[in-house]
């Protein structure tokens, strides 16, 4: 992993889009409002932004490069299913930041998974998420849409999660018989409990859409609430594409097309929150540099994080690229990850929260060593 | 063995609250054993009946399934698949007859009543929940394709079937699953020195390794990443997997191109006997590979090897005992705890009779408390109860839950997956969480409101307060049930208490 100095030193290269206007946003104290979309089964940054003024990427892989990549600068292109984050790009409202992982190596999901929620280079070691003690440093409130509380905004002095019901024959419980039910739980289960009865009155009963545009849709519009949470948690699962992880078309790209959609529905759904907003990609590990033996991808180490919203006040391509030739490879097959990912977590939370990067990275991270690259990001 | 004075401070008094702890409770009318102790023992290797619908008569036999069955139906459905694409009709109406086809052929609605079945009105209580136990230790994550024909294979006939055998055997019959070999795609596994990669390699295809079963029968199946074995150790046991599996879509259609093929590569096996071993040699690595310092040969054979190697590992051992434990104890288990699971363990080889009696007796004693799974917490409501909640067409012969033209219903189905818990959806190979944390959540517990809520509605032969004095509710729990205003919140109340949820 890279340190401060090394970042500071090897940044200077990093490739800024150029070519684009700056567009007229100038930055008050916001209440600003961070989305997190998780990528679970590892995505494969090679094929979402492929660099492709590094020919040892043509060497590496045969199959696995999308024919028409959209070309973003002399070194990087992005797949054409971005055709929304693109857009974004143009009007400076995203950002990529590429050859990036969370400090985990080991390839395993679950462990990486962990990682990548808790913040902790020790997988299962802490049982709150990165997210939520940055929410709980800013006192500030947060929804998952899932089933679950995702890890990742434990710890969160208030959260909250949203996934409509589809049993039939049965109503949204009332109030009075939460609140006697809560009565016999203590600890977390009491404060679910109680969080239900209150959301009880005004949860709506018609909305039955699970997919992830449909509660990208229910994030923006609550973000946008007076009062509504400024954190939301979105999950895409099945990026562990081992077998036919397609190029131009297939499965992957498929993903990159529903992603692609989630920006764009956020951004229309928050209206003029948008403004306010940073939403970032995580993934547990990047995939193999070459491809496997079935046109898939196996676990590997760095990838791409893709971010986008109005907090981004010119967009770039944040990398310290460490080459795709054999000897530069993470044990002879990774991406080597360059930059350490909780330095762009810790990015996002600084523009969303106002918070002081040193308080951030100690509190938050509790690693001093993390880099702050903010104004590479965000402009 | 665990001593006679652990044994005396017994924490389950209640034979009630006892039944749930390692069971799904007793039935209104399950007559509730005089010696818990020759209960117990009856549990791990008495025979037992699966009962159809409200315990009339037995579970159809024409509702059980063998792989073979199995994978005969998927071949005739997309062979009718196949057939309709070709014929001239509307697109609409091909679509009405690809999803009919489907629907007749595939059982795994079967597979999930049977589950439900033998949770709310089997006897073998504790196997019951031994099963969900290792249904989930070897996750086989369901998808709209194919694989829901075969789960319901590997659960009902080769775990629930081998419970009374050793872990070695559950492990290899488990890792060779024609549903296990497809779900972490070992079927597009080939040696890089392989026959195929050679011949791919020529006409300008790939074909290699794919690591993602050797993997994760290292890191989740055996030994855990505790035993830190190499990337080395996960690409060699590739190497021995490679030529294991076979595409579900193109099983039987493989197996029929095999046997006719001169000096046919799989002999006089029959597809059952395919099923049991489908390895295609023109897919696997030549030569010797080391794992962990051992040294496996080419052929079929070294896979056995590999997971009675990885079977008897010590970390093994190590890893399964405290995921009994937790399973069963809750995620507070001790070391003293896991420790005599993990004895019984060693000292038996991986007997798992001797591994499932030693849980039970550790349970029989411990303080620690388990939030139940949500399915768990579901069954129990439904069958501590007495609710008569699969009732549809029970006069049809007591299997219930059946449409007109003789398939089973989606809902079964479809409640398990609102609770966030089928053995069916789709989902990562790590399983279902035995954490509290992951199950509680704003809309998980709404989920446990509304299922309450059914199976109030499905007509309970006990009220909530009957269930809360059976049960030995606290106080805090039988005041809150006082004040529900009718009989169906009280009911709620009393399946959505900590005393219910967590024991």
């Amino acid at each position: 992993m890279i340190n401060r100095r090394h970042f500071l030193s090897a940044a200077a290269p990093a490739l800024a889009l150029s070519g684009y206007p700056v567009h007229g946003f100038t930055k008050g104290p916001v209440e600003g409002r961070i989305v997190v979309i998780m990528l679970q089964g590892g995505m494969d940054g090679l094929l979402a932004v492929p660099p492709i003024g590094d020919d040892d990427l043509f060497k590496q892989r045969k199959a696995l490069v999308a024919s028409n990549p959209l070309k973003l600068n002399p070194l990087f292109g992005i797949h054409p299913n971005f055709k929304n984050f693109s857009k974004m790009l143009k009007s400076n409202e995203a950002s990529i930041v590429h050859a990036t992982s969370f400090p985990y190596t080991a390839r395993s999901h679950f462990e990486g998974q962990n990682v990548s929620q808790t913040g902790s280079k020790i997988p299962f070691s802490i049982n709150t998420g990165w997210l939520g003690r940055a929410m709980d440093l800013a006192k500030i409130t947060g929804k998952a849409l899932s089933l679950d509380a995702p890890l990742l905004i434990r710890g969160a002095p208030a959260f909250d999660n949203f996934y409509p019901a589809n049993i039939g024959k049965t109503r949204t419980p009332q109030s009075e018989l939460l609140n006697l039910i809560k009565n016999t739980h203590d600890g977390e289960v009491m404060v679910a409990i109680d969080k239900l009865s209150q959301a009880s009155m005004n949860r709506p009963s018609k909305l039955r859409a699970r997919d992830p545009l449909s509660l990208a849709t229910k994030a923006g519009e609550s973000m946008r609430e007076l009062n509504g949470p400024r954190v939301a948690v979105l999950t895409i699962p099945e990026f562990d594409d081992h077998s036919s992880i397609g190029s131009t078309t297939g499965h992957h790209p498929k993903l990159f097309t529903l992603l692609d959609n989630v920006f764009y529905q956020l951004r229309s759904a928050l209206k003029e929150q948008w403004d306010n907003t940073i939403v970032l990609t995580t993934t547990e590990f990047g995939r193999t540099v070459q491809e496997n033996g079935s046109a898939g991808t196996d676990h590997g180490y760095g990838s791409v994080g893709l971010l986008a919203g109005g907090l981004i006040n010119k967009s770039s391509v944040v990398s310290n690229w460490p080459g795709l030739s054999n000897k530069n490879l993470y044990e002879k097959r990774d991406l080597f990850a360059t930059i350490d990912y909780r330095s762009v977590c810790a990015a996002c939370i600084e523009a969303a929260f106002s918070l002081d990067h040193d308080l951030i990275v100690d509190k938050v991270f509790k690693d001093k060593k993390i880099a702050r690259i903010y104004e590479h990001i965000f402009g | 063995m665990i001593s006679d004075k652990l044994l005396g401070q017994k924490m389950y008094e209640n034979k009630n609250n006892w039944a749930r702890k390692v069971g799904f409770g007793f039935r209104p009318d399950d007559e509730v054993p005089s010696n818990i102790d020759v209960w117990n023992s009856n549990q791990l290797d008495g025979k037992f009946q699966l009962f159809g619908l409200n315990k009339v008569g037995l579970w159809p036999e024409e509702h059980n399934f063998s792989i073979e069955q199995r994978l005969n139906r998927l071949h005739k459905h997309l062979r009718y698949v196949e057939k309709t694409e070709k014929e001239k009709i509307s697109r609409e109406e091909k679509k009405l007859r690809k999803r009919a086809s489907k629907r007749k052929s595939d059982i795994h609605l079967y597979d999930v009543q049977k589950l439900w079945n033998s949770a709310v009105y089997g006897d073998d209580i504790f196997k019951q929940r031994l099963l969900h136990f290792w249904a989930n230790h070897f996750t086989v994550g369901g998808s709209s394709g194919f694989r829901n024909y075969v789960i319901g294979d590997l659960i009902h006939n080769v775990i629930y079937e081998n419970l009374g055998g050793s872990f070695d055997d559950l492990l290899y019959l488990a890792t060779t699953h024609p549903g296990m070999l497809d779900y972490l795609d070992n079927t597009a596994n080939s040696g890089e020195n392989s026959k195929e990669a050679i011949n791919f390699r020529k006409i300008g295809r790939t074909a290699g390794l794919n690591d993602n079963l050797a993997r994760e029968l290292m890191e989740l199946h055996t030994v855990s990443p505790e035993r830190k074995y190499t990337e080395t150790d996960i690409k060699n046991a590739a190497k021995v997997l490679a030529g294991w599996g076979v595409n579900l879509s193109s099983f039987v259609k493989r197996y029929n191109k095999l046997k006719i093929q001169k000096g046919s590569p799989i002999g006089n096996m029959s597809l059952e006997e395919f099923t049991l071993s489908p390895y295609l040699k023109n897919k696997a690595e030549p030569g010797k590979k080391i794992i962990m310092g051992k040294p496996f040969p080419a052929g079929p054979k070294a896979l056995r090897k590999l997971t009675d190697m990885l079977a008897q590992d010590d970390f093994t051992a190590q890893h399964l005992s405290k995921k009994l434990a937790i399973h069963f104890i809750g995620e507070n288990a001790n070391k003293n705890e896991i420790k005599i699971i993990y004895d019984a363990w060693k000292a038996s080889r991986g007997d798992l009779v001797k591994i499932h009696e030693a849980t039970l007796k550790v349970t029989r004693v411990t303080k620690g408390k388990k939030f139940l799974w949500p399915s768990t917490w579901m069954l129990q409501g439904i069958r501590v109860s007495g609710a008569n909640f699969m009732k549809e067409n029970e006069s049809a012969g007591g299997f219930g839950r059946i449409r007109d033209d003789g398939t089973p219903i989606h809902e079964p189905l479809g409640i398990l997956e609102e609770i966030g818990h089928s053995f069916w959806a789709s989902r990562q190979p790590d399983g279902y969480s035995e954490k509290k944390l992951d199950w509680v959540s704003t809309e998980h517990l709404d989920r446990r409101v509304r299922i309450a809520s059914r199976i109030f509605n499905a007509g309970p032969s006990r009220s909530g307060e009957e269930i809360a004095n059976l049960l030995d509710f606290s106080d805090r729990t039988k005041v809150a049930i006082s004040k529900g205003r009718n009989s169906e919140e009280k009911f709620i109340i009393a399946l959505c208490s900590s005393d219910f949820m967590e024991i």
